[in-house]
C-alpha cells in the first residue's frame, strides 16, 4: 500500500467526502482532477476503496489520464450502456480534446464546433439516421432540429457522467475522461482485437445495443452482459 | 476619469452618427505622419501629399493617380477628425495640418508595445506611491477649499489618474500578449506536435512567472495605495470636503480594479496552464506520432458499421416512499334533485298578423287610400320595437288587399315618428276579395 492518510476503511467511510463521492461513482460519474477534493480523496483512499467496491461486484478504475470511475462486472450494482447519440458525441468530443486548436482556449469549445465536427465526421444523413432510426422520411429543417436536440441531450448526459463540464449555454469544457471513447484505438494493436479485450473487461458492449430514437436514451443493462 | 452618463454619451454618439472607417493605406499614412510628428509640429499640404504617395508606393504599388487619391485621403481623414487644419488661412494659401488626439491614439495602439512588465509596473507603482505620499502631506496642510482643489483634487484627477490609467493600459496590453501566447502554443502544436513540447512548456513557464511576479507587486503595492488613499479620504471627511472625498473614492475604485485584474488573470492562467500541461504530458508525449487522432477519426467514421457502447455504473437514486395515508372515500359529486321542467300554463292565443290584416281592412273600409295614412293609423297601436317590422307588413297587406296605383315618382313621407316610407296610393273601395 502507498502512503495513505487513511488507516482503515472505517476512516475512509467516516471522511466527509465519502458520501458524495460514493454516490457520484455509483451513478456512473468519472471523477477527475477537475473535481478537486473528490479526486484527492479517491487518490488517497483508493487502496481501501478498491476491495470495498469489489465486494459489490465493481472495479474502481484509476486511469493514468487522471480520473476514476466505477465499472460494475457483476449483478449487484446496476449499469447502463451509452446510447448511440452519446457514443457519437463522446467520440467526437474525444477527437476535439486531442485537437491542438482546443488547447488555445484551455479545453473550452462551443457547441457549434461540436455539431460542425460531428456532421463532418459522420455525415449529416448518417447522423440523422443514427440519432432517429425510427423515422423513414426526413424534412431537412425538422431533421436538423432533431439532431441539435439529440446532441444537446447527449451532452447533458455526458456532463452528468463527468466527461465534460457545461460552462454555459453555448460552451463546454472537455475533461480527460473523454479518452475512454478513444480506448479501442489507443494502443497500436488491431482495433477489433482491442475492442474484444475491452468487452472481456466489461468496459464496452458490441453491437447495436439500442438507440436514442425519439425515446429516452437511457438503456438499462442490469445484470451480466 | 469620465463621469458622464453612459446612456447620454451613447445617445450623443448615435445622434451625431460618429463612425471611424480607416483603410490600411489610411492607417499607414497616419503612422507615417505620427513618426514624423516627432520632428514637426504641423505638415504643409505638399508634404502630406508627398508622404501619401510614398505610403501608396509601399501599400498599393502601381495604383493610379496617387495625387488624386492623396486629396481624397486627406479629406476623408479630416472628416473623421484624424487630421485638423491648424493655419486658419482659409483659401488664401495651402493649409497646414496636424494629427488630432484621436489619430495619435489609434496609431499609438498599433505602434506601442505597452505590455505590463515587472520593470514597468514597479516604476509606475513607485511613482504612484510617491505621488500619493505627497498628496497626503498636501491634504494635511490644506486649510482652504482652494488649497484642497489645487494641491489635492487636481493632482488626484490628473497625475494619479494618469498613472493608474497607465497601469490599466499596460494590463490590457498583457491580456493581448497572453492571447498571443495561447494562439502561438496552439499553432506550434499544429505545426510540430511532439517537437513543440519544449517550446510550449517554456512559453507557459515564462508567462506564468510574469503573471506571478506582477500579481505579487500588485498585491503588495495596491495595499499601500489604498491605505494612503483612505488616509487622505479621512482628512477630507474631517475637513468636510465632499469633492475631495469623491475624487479619492474614484481612485480607490480604480486601484481595486487593478488588484482584481491581477487575481483574476492569475486564476484564469492557472486553469489554462494546468490544461496545457496535462495535454502535453498525457496526449502529446504519449502519442509522439500523432497517430491517435487519425485512428480515432477512422473509428468514428466506421462506428455505424461496427458500433460499440461504453458501459457505466448506473445506480438509480434511492427511492423515497411517501408517508402512509389512510384512504378516504370521497363522495361523488352530485346535484340537488329538483323539478326542472315547469308545468305548461294556458295563455291567450296570439296572431299578430291576423290582427294586423283586420286593422288594414278596417282602415281601407274607413276610406284610407294612401299607404302613409294606413301606416300612420296602425303604428300608433304597435310597441315601439315592432314598428319597423310592422311597417313592411302593413305595406305588404295593403298591396295584397287593394289595387295599388303605382306612380313613377313615389314621394318619401313621414308615416310615424322616426319612420319615413315611399308612399303610394290604392284605388278607393277597391278592396280585393
Amino acid at each position: 500500500m502507498t502512503a495513505s492518510t487513511f488507516q482503515s476503511l472505517e476512516d475512509v467511510i467516516r471522511d466527509g467526502h465519502f458520501p458524495d463521492t460514493d454516490l457520484a461513482l455509483r451513478r456512473g460519474r468519472h471523477i477527475g482532477r477537475d473535481d478537486g477534493a473528490a479526486y484527492e480523496f479517491l487518490v488517497d483512499a483508493a487502496d481501501h476503496l478498491e476491495p470495498f467496491y469489489r465486494r459489490f461486484g465493481c472495479e474502481l478504475v484509476q486511469r493514468s489520464d487522471g480520473y476514476f470511475y466505477l465499472l460494475p462486472s457483476g449483478d449487484k450494482l446496476g449499469r447502463r450502456h451509452l446510447s448511440a447519440g452519446e457514443m457519437l458525441v463522446g467520440q467526437t468530443l474525444a477527437l476535439l480534446y486531442l485537437d491542438p486548436s482546443t488547447v488555445q482556449h484551455g479545453g473550452v469549445l462551443g457547441r457549434e464546433t461540436l455539431l460542425q465536427r460531428l456532421a463532418g465526421l459522420v455525415g449529416t444523413e448518417s447522423l440523422v439516421r443514427t440519432l432517429s432510426p425510427r423515422r423513414r422520411k426526413f424534412d431537412e429543417r425538422v431533421a436538423a432540429e432533431t439532431v441539435r436536440t439529440q446532441v444537446g441531450e447527449a451532452v447533458r448526459k455526458l456532463a452528468d457522467l463527468g466527461f465534460v463540464d457545461v460552462v454555459d449555454d453555448g460552451r463546454l469544457r472537455l475533461r480527460p475522461a473523454l479518452l475512454r471513447f478513444a480506448e479501442p484505438v489507443r494502443g497500436l494493436e488491431d482495433p477489433t482485437r482491442a475492442l474484444e479485450k475491452l468487452v472481456i473487461r466489461g468496459e464496452v458492449i458490441l453491437g447495436d445495443a439500442g438507440n436514442t430514437g425519439d425515446d429516452d436514451s437511457t438503456s438499462d443493462d442490469e445484470g451480466s452482459p | 476619469m469620465d463621469s458622464r452618463d453612459p446612456s447620454r454619451l451613447v445617445a450623443a454618439l448615435a445622434r451625431n452618427q460618429i463612425n471611424v472607417d480607416l483603410k490600411t493605406v489610411d492607417l499607414c499614412f497616419l503612422a507615417g505622419l505620427y513618426i514624423r510628428a516627432d520632428r514637426l509640429a504641423s505638415f504643409e499640404e505638399d508634404m502630406l501629399v508627398d508622404l501619401f504617395e510614398q505610403v501608396c508606393d509601399v501599400v498599393e504599388p502601381g495604383a493610379e493617380n496617387p495625387r488624386k487619391r492623396a486629396t481624397h485621403a486627406i479629406q476623408r481623414l479630416r472628416e473623421q477628425r484624424m487630421l485638423a487644419r491648424v493655419d486658419g488661412a482659409g483659401i488664401v494659401r495651402a493649409g497646414e495640418y496636424a494629427l488630432t488626439r484621436l489619430a495619435a491614439a489609434i496609431v499609438e495602439y498599433f505602434l506601442a508595445d505597452e505590455a505590463l512588465t515587472r520593470e514597468s509596473l514597479t516604476l509606475l507603482t513607485g511613482a504612484l506611491r510617491a505621488q500619493l505620499a505627497e498628496l497626503l502631506a498636501a491634504a494635511k496642510r490644506a486649510q482652504t477649499s482652494e488649497a484642497w482643489k489645487q494641491s489635492v483634487i487636481g493632482p488626484l484627477r490628473v497625475t494619479v489618474g494618469d498613472l493608474v490609467q497607465g497601469i490599466e493600459r499596460r494590463q490590457r496590453g498583457l491580456d493581448a500578449q497572453q492571447e498571443e501566447v495561447q494562439a502561438e502554443i496552439a499553432s506550434l502544436l499544429h505545426a510540430d506536435w511532439f517537437g513543440a513540447v519544449e517550446r510550449c512548456q517554456s512559453l507557459l513557464d515564462t508567462t506564468t512567472t510574469t503573471l506571478r511576479e506582477l500579481n505579487e507587486v500588485l498585491l503588495r503595492d495596491t495595499h499601500h495605495f489604498v491605505a494612503l488613499l483612505q488616509e487622505i479620504q479621512t482628512i477630507a471627511t474631517d475637513a468636510g470636503n465632499a469633492e475631495a472625498e469623491e475624487a479619492v473614492q474614484r481612485v480607490i475604485e480604480h486601484v481595486d480594479r487593478i488588484a482584481a485584474w491581477g487575481a483574476a488573470r492569475q486564476r484564469a492562467w492557472s486553469d489554462y496552464y494546468q490544461f496545457v500541461h496535462r495535454y502535453l504530458r498525457d496526449v502529446v508525449r504519449l502519442d509522439p506520432d500523432r497517430a491517435l487522432s487519425q485512428r480515432l477519426r477512422a473509428q468514428i467514421a466506421g462506428w455505424t458499421e461496427l458500433p460499440f457502447h461504453v458501459l457505466v455504473a448506473y445506480a438509480p437514486s434511492i427511492r423515497l416512499l411517501r408517508p402512509l395515508e389512510a384512504r378516504v372515500d370521497r363522495p361523488a359529486v352530485t346535484r340537488a334533485r329538483a323539478d326542472r321542467e315547469p308545468d305548461p300554463s294556458i295563455v291567450a292565443p296570439e296572431d299578430a298578423l291576423a290582427d294586423l290584416e283586420a286593422l288594414v281592412r278596417a282602415a281601407l273600409a274607413d276610406g284610407a287610400v294612401e299607404l302613409v295614412d294606413v301606416t300612420g293609423r296602425l303604428l300608433g297601436g304597435v310597441r315601439p320595437e315592432l314598428r319597423y317590422a310592422m311597417t313592411g307588413r302593413i305595406a305588404e297587406l295593403l298591396a295584397r288587399l287593394a289595387h295599388v296605383k303605382s306612380e313613377r315618382e313615389r314621394p318619401w313621407r313621414t308615416a310615424f315618428e322616426r319612420i319615413e316610407i315611399e308612399d303610394w296610393r290604392v284605388a278607393p273601395r277597391g278592396l280585393r276579395r
